[in-house]
Parts: structure tokens; sequence; C-alpha cells
């Protein structure tokens, strides 16, 4: 299993939101404004799904322990338009991926970018939704 | 002429046609301001209708399939236009007295990310106008007594029938979340009055619209990867003046057509359901892949 080799980023890293989530099935006000978290694991499952999907993701911690990590994205045809698939994360691939964490502390954070082992970048919102 | 020369000369035409595009694309303020003024010289949504109407001939009903535009293919919200915010050149709402509390009540509520989707967060409809400006995937499905206005989000479907019916009578009207339809074609052009719209939110933060909207509608493909939607909306308990914005909707490249519509459920992940905290704010419920987490039940469940 994937050790953790990152924690969390809690710089006042500063990016513009995607627009479509403004207007998508919920609001945002449950993550983070302005923070990052970026984590190493596996992947555990990839549900795909309407109106969100989720790309799950085991966690060690430095203790040892797992922790799942949920990482919302929009629904499938928003990843196809942003060449994601769900055959792109298959149980067991390795990862670092990066997302606005919930507030309440819970271990799960809105996708913004995802980097396999292989080196293959994906923007589940587009890299234009990117500044960093 | 040399290969280099070919080349340069290809380039060129190729950024001038995208530069044409990107320009066309995008309307002038002085074409907004003719569109605005249009609306104002109309009291109602139905005499701009008529006039609109009188101004086609009379417009046709039920072409032949020959005689319509191709709108196949999926298309997505461009942008262009805002239910109150300014159009191109400055030009803001003029809004009622009760629609710009509701207006600045939604904006302190955002200030302080105090939000919930009274509609999309449970998969409701996201009604008419509101429709316009939502974003994800679209279907324009253009036949002689029909066209289909669909979307993606929350699986929605406009019917505007342009068979030549009318709207019902008035006393067998009633709200409905999109509104009755009835249209015309104006050659290539759609046009479209709605009414019978439902008393509701606009939108996250928004303002309500009342069951006095109506509204006037002129799609028109306006190049092979741009479909326009100029919308007039008439409704006193918001606009002083009748609101006019040009939506923009741009075909999306799907040509391996690996790219479909899917269909939304709210309930279908477990993980996406969210609810209404006390404070009006929006949460998550507990998560399947956290083994149970009271933090959602603390804050009001």
């Amino acid at each position: 299993m994937t050790r953790v080799t990152l924690a969390t980023v809690l710089g006042a890293t500063l990016f513009t939101l995607a627009p479509a989530f403004l207007e998508a099935h919920h609001s945002d006000v449950m993550f983070e404004d302005k923070k990052e978290i970026t984590v190493e694991g596996v992947v555990k499952e990839f549900q795909f799904t309407n109106p969100h999907s989720w790309l799950l993701v085991d966690v060690t911690n430095k203790d040892g322990s797992v922790t799942t990590w949920g990482f919302e994205a929009e629904g499938p045809s928003t990843l196809m338009r942003n060449k994601i698939r769900k055959s792109d994360f298959p149980f067991g691939t390795k990862l670092t991926i990066t997302g606005r964490p919930m507030k309440d502390g819970r271990p799960a954070a809105i996708w913004r970018k995802a980097v396999r082992d292989d080196g293959t970048e994906f923007y589940p919102s587009g890299r234009a939704s990117q500044t960093n | 002429m040399t290969g280099i020369k070919r080349l340069t000369l290809l380039a060129l035409v190729a950024v001038a046609s995208a530069t044409a595009v990107a320009q066309e694309q995008r309307q002038s303020p002085a074409e907004w301001r003719r569109m605005y003024e249009m609306g104002l010289k109309h009291r109602t949504a139905w005499d701009l209708y008529t006039a609109l109407k009188v101004g086609a001939g009379g417009g046709k009903q039920s072409p032949s399939f020959a005689q319509l535009p191709d709108w196949s293919g999926l298309w997505t919200a461009a942008g262009g236009g805002a239910f109150f915010g300014p159009g191109p050149g400055g030009v803001s709402p003029k809004l009622t007295p009760a629609a710009a509390a509701m207006l600045k009540q939604g904006a302190e509520l955002e200030a302080k990310r105090i939000v919930y989707d009274e509609n999309l967060s449970e998969c409701g409809p996201p009604g008419f106008p509101r429709w316009l400006i939502i974003p994800f995937l679209r279907e324009f499905i253009a036949r002689p007594e029909q066209t289909w206005l669909s979307s993606e989000t929350v699986n929605n479907v406009r019917r505007v029938y342009t068979d030549g019916r009318d709207h019902p009578p008035v006393e067998d009207r009633y709200p409905l979340y999109y509104g009755d339809s009835i249209g015309f074609w104006d050659g290539q052009k759609l046009v479209i009055h709605t009414n019978q719209l439902m008393a509701r939110s606009m939108g996250r933060s928004q303002p309500t619209q009342s069951e006095q909207m109506e509204t006037v509608e002129i799609w028109n493909k306006i190049d092979a990867r741009t479909i326009a939607a100029d919308a007039w909306i008439y409704d006193p308990t918001l606009y002083v003046e009748p609101w006019y914005m040009n939506r923009r909707y741009s075909q999306v490249p799907n040509a391996d057509k690996s790219i479909r519509i899917g269909y939304w459920n709210c309930g279908e992940n477990p993980n996406n359901d969210v609810f209404k905290t006390p404070d009006g704010g929006t949460q998550y419920r507990d998560f399947t892949f956290t083994g149970g987490d009271n933090r959602a039940k603390e804050q009001g469940r």
C-alpha cells in the first residue's frame, strides 16, 4: 500500500472555480475555498455516476492505518469531455491526487487534479481551471 | 507557391477563420441594445411574439423536415447574458424593489457561504428560464410539429409546439416547471412564446420568479458550432422593464462518439446525498467510504 508522502497543503492557494460547479447539483460551500490537499494512495473504486462521480482512494497514514478519501468530480459526460474514462482508474492504480478538502475534516474533497504513477495527468474540470 | 508559403497562407486563413468565429460568437453592444429595445417596445411577451409573427409573414407551422435546420449533436452552454447582471455595454436590468431586495439577500448569504439549491440539490427540476443557463450537455431535436430542447441536468425536456396549436385557454392553465411553449419557424429561426411558468427560485441565491412571467425566445444556429438564443423575460414582479439576454450554446466535440448524455438520479450514489442545514447551507450526509461519520448528524440533519 502506498504511504502518505504529502499531507495537507494549507497554503493560500488561490484558484478559479470551475464554472460548471457553480450551477451543478449542489453548492460547494462545504468545501474549503482556498485550501488544497494532496495525497498519495491507491484507487479503491471509481464511482462513475451522475450527478457527481467519486474517486475513492486508500491512503496509508503515518501510523500505518488506512483512510479512504473520496474525491468528487462532475458526472461521466463532463469527465469524458475532460479526457477521463472509467478505465483510467482501475482498482489498485497508484496516484497522487489534489483537491479542496471539506471544512468539517471528513476525508473528502473536490477533485482538482490527479497524476497516475505513469505520469499521466488528469483534470476533471479541465486544465484551464487550474492556475498552479 | 513554395511549400512554406502555402503553409503560412493556410495558417493565416486558419487564424482568420478562428478569429471570425470567435468574434461572431460575441454579441456586440450595439446588437444587444437593438434587441433589448425591441423588448421595450412591447408591453407584454405576447405582444412581442405577435409582432415577430407578423414580421415573419405569419411564420411557418409544421414545416417539412427539409426546411428545418440541422441542430444535431451535443451542445453545452457557452455563456452570454445573465438574469440580473449587466448586458454588453453595461446596461443593467431595472429591478422592482422586491427583486432588488431578494438579490441583495442572496448576495449576503453567498458572501457568508450560506447556500443551498432548493431544486437541483435533490435532483428537482431547474425549471425555466433557469434552464437557459444550466451547464452540462444538451440536445436540440427539431421536428415539423414540435421541437424538443433537452438538457442532461435532471433529465429535462422542453417541448415547443409548432403545429399551430395555441396555449391552453386561460381557465385551464396551471403552473408548470418549464411552462407551456408554442412557436413558429421564421426561416431557420425558431420563435417561442412561453407562459404558465411556476413561481420558484431562478437559481441558487437568486430572486423568485412569479407565475406572471412570460418569455419570448428566438433560436438560431449562427455558425456551424454555435446556436444562439435571444430571450426576452417579462415578469412585472421582478423587472420594471422587460429584460433581454443572449445565450450561446456551443457544439461539443465528439468525433469518436464516446460522449453520451446520462440519466440523473440523486439516489444512485449515496455519496451525492446532501441536505439543507438549519442555517440554510449545504452539507453531505454520511459517506459510504468513511464508515459512518456523525458530523452531519451534529449539524442538524
